[in-house]
């Protein structure tokens, strides 16, 4: 069985009648199996997992068949026991460490609320694992980082404590949402190789949310794209980047500059993402997608399998691109 | 076209930080001794984590900023020895393109009027003139004319950044300093606005400086590269050698730590241990040696200067053993 089951998960904000952010989102996640969600901002990608995380609040709707992480239902789970689920079997970090950490207490302080919180751990002992807990994220000199306040530690200091309190409590899950993007290079890579080297030990499923398709490349098993808050293609990694099926996924591969080496200029995907008043009828992608037909205009393409997983489009590319 | 424009020769800028009442005041040595040119119609891309002083670079390059000690050349004329007509003259001639377009354009400003506000400081051109200059210039950018009464809150971030380069342009200046230009842009939007600096650098042969943290973004508009660390230029090069070949122990791990769509499974990453050293108490010797991993006891208490090795200069002990 599946860790998580996302079915038909739809998030609106305003009336049930609005434009979906998120529309028809179905995901399926392994134990101890990575899944990197690439796409543009506004594609949908974090709202979808704070939708899992019970983060929406209103005036956001939230529907959805199913919502299943492991015996749990998500969706009519009592808000109480969701709280004993969430920061515990699920944990999530943030893109910018320096505002998801309270500036005005100690990383210690904040490490310990968790182990309260879940553990009912308490004092020395509490203490004791918090240290642990930062040894475990490679901080040097833990003892003494723990009474230090988030402005003294660096970015990727401040990342790797978000870390280790994301998993104090051994999750099941780990949904990380840009965990690399604010931080150098050579730091996202200690970041990337950490965070791979915590999923191995504990064998615990990790959702990469990104926009760096590089990074995705590098860390994720399976993959899904997301355009416009629709999944528009998801499968399995190295398949996926040599053969692009989606039309979108072929575009976004394209425009990395890595793609155009040598070449004048950079392939580019025209256009803009489709707000929302002016969604076309048909195929979400249509005003920019470089293949549409007579039928792209129409009629909506459904999430269909292929043979590299799924792909919501009328006329999947065949051959791998020029 | 080889005629530099740009000329730093040991551009230094210390900033004094002060450390409470009783101690003396330390200094940060944000940049340290960088030399470089740069022709009429190429462009230098300066490539570091944070910290290492490309930002201190653009605000001294843009006249933000007096240098500390050193020499720059825009133009043929000298900064330091200007007088006021000069330098007001010189400041047309640089202008900047800046990280994020919904901070740097005002909100509650008209884009024509955003636009034309260089114009109307430092030329004699009447109002139908500039709005002439406008249009053309919007429509150079990828813009359409009938915005130009929109607020920038209307526009998407790609069109505010290329409402921000239109603006930087306005005065065709000969050297334009882009400070992470398409680090706030989504992929598709980044290829997108990276192909319009090309383009208006092939109409307009303006000299650019594109600084970035992002190697594989710089790998495709520059033609010589400088990497920076600690406020010092650590290897400077043509882009495509420096990217096939690198020298500096840094280069290579910078270029290796850069994630690739096509990971080569057959790749050892090499992993830099630590961060960037405190600017107010900088290690002994070379700067890197801490993270290194080819550091000797030399590198320890020798700061290496920047040498020509090859095609390129490299501030190493032991570039030739390692490359």
């Amino acid at each position: 069985m599946s860790l998580l089951t996302l079915r038909n998960l739809s998030v609106r904000f305003g009336s049930p009648s609005a434009t979906p952010v998120v529309e028809g989102m179905d995901l399926t996640l392994d134990a101890g199996e990575i899944l990197g969600i690439v796409g543009e901002s506004g594609s949908g990608k974090s709202v979808t997992m704070m939708a899992l995380m019970g983060l929406i609040d209103s005036p956001g709707i939230v529907t959805a068949d199913a919502m299943q992480f492991a015996e749990h239902d998500m969706l009519n789970l009592p808000a109480r026991a969701r709280r004993q689920i969430i920061g515990k079997d699920i944990a999530m970090i943030f893109q910018d460490p320096m505002t998801s950490l309270n500036p005005s207490y100690t990383v210690g302080y904040q490490l310990i609320e968790v182990l309260k919180q879940h553990q009912g751990l308490k004092g020395a002992a509490a203490r004791q694992r918090a240290i642990e807990l930062l040894e475990l994220v490679e901080i040097p000199g833990a003892a003494q980082r723990l009474d230090a306040y988030p402005h003294q530690l660096s970015g990727g200091m401040s990342q790797r404590v978000v870390i280790a309190m994301a998993i104090a409590c051994e999750p099941r899950l780990l949904i990380a949402d840009e965990p690399t993007t604010a931080l150098d290079v050579t730091i996202q890579a200690q970041i990337m190789q950490l965070l791979l080297r915590l999923q191995q030990e504990r064998n615990m499923a990790l959702i990469m949310i990104t926009h760096d398709l590089a990074v995705v490349a590098e860390m994720a098993q399976r993959v899904c794209v997301m355009y416009a808050g629709q999944a528009v293609e998801v499968g399995s990694v190295p398949e996926i980047f040599q053969h692009p099926v989606h039309p979108y996924t072929e575009a976004l591969l394209k425009a990395i500059p890595e793609h155009s080496l040598g070449a004048e200029r950079l392939s580019t995907l025209p256009g803009i993402v489709p707000g929302r008043y002016d969604r076309p009828r048909g195929c979400l992608l249509t005003p920019r997608c470089p293949y549409r037909q007579e039928r792209c205009q129409d009629s909506r393409p459904l999430l269909q399998a292929h043979t590299t997983g799924a792909v919501r489009c009328h006329f999947p590319l065949t051959e791998a691109p020029a | 076209m080889s005629v530099p424009v740009l000329i730093a020769d040991e551009l230094t800028k210390h900033y004094s930080v002060s450390q409470g009442l009783f101690k003396p005041a330390a200094s940060v040595r944000a940049l340290n001794g960088v030399s470089f040119s740069v022709n009429a119609g190429e462009t230098l891309a300066v490539v570091g984590e944070s910290g290492c002083g490309k930002s201190t670079l653009a605000r001294a390059l843009t006249l933000i900023e007096t240098p500390s000690s050193g020499d720059l050349m825009i133009d043929g004329i000298d900064v330091a020895r200007a007088n006021k007509r000069e330098q007001k003259q010189l400041r047309q001639q640089v202008q900047m393109v800046f990280q994020n377009p919904y901070a740097s354009l005002n909100p509650r400003q008209k884009i024509a009027s955003q636009l034309a506000e260089p114009l109307l400081i430092n030329t004699a051109l009447n109002a139908a003139e500039r709005r002439d200059k406008v249009h053309a210039m919007m429509a150079q950018v990828g813009l359409r004319q009938e915005h130009d009464q929109r607020y920038p809150h209307m526009f998407s971030g790609g069109q505010r950044q290329r409402i921000a380069i239109a603006r930087a342009m306005m005065l065709q200046p000969k050297v334009l300093i882009a400070d992470e230009p398409t680090s706030a842009l989504d992929v598709s939007i980044q290829a997108q606005v990276l192909n319009l600096f090309m383009d208006l650098q092939q109409q307009l042969g303006t000299a650019y400086v594109f600084i970035s943290h992002n190697l594989s973004v710089v790998r495709h508009v520059a033609n010589q590269v400088m990497v920076m660390y600690l406020g010092r230029a650590v290897e400077v090069g043509p882009s495509e050698s420096l990217y096939q070949r690198p020298l500096h122990p840094y280069t290579r791990a910078l270029l290796s730590a850069t994630p690739h769509i096509h990971p080569d499974p057959t790749r050892v990453k090499i992993r830099l241990e630590g961060e960037l050293p405190n600017p107010l108490s900088p290690p002994s010797g070379c700067a890197f040696h801490l993270r290194c991993p080819h550091a000797s006891e030399r590198c320890r208490s020798e700061q290496p200067a920047l040498r020509s090795l090859d095609d390129r200069q490299v501030a190493c002990h032991h570039a030739e053993t390692i490359a």
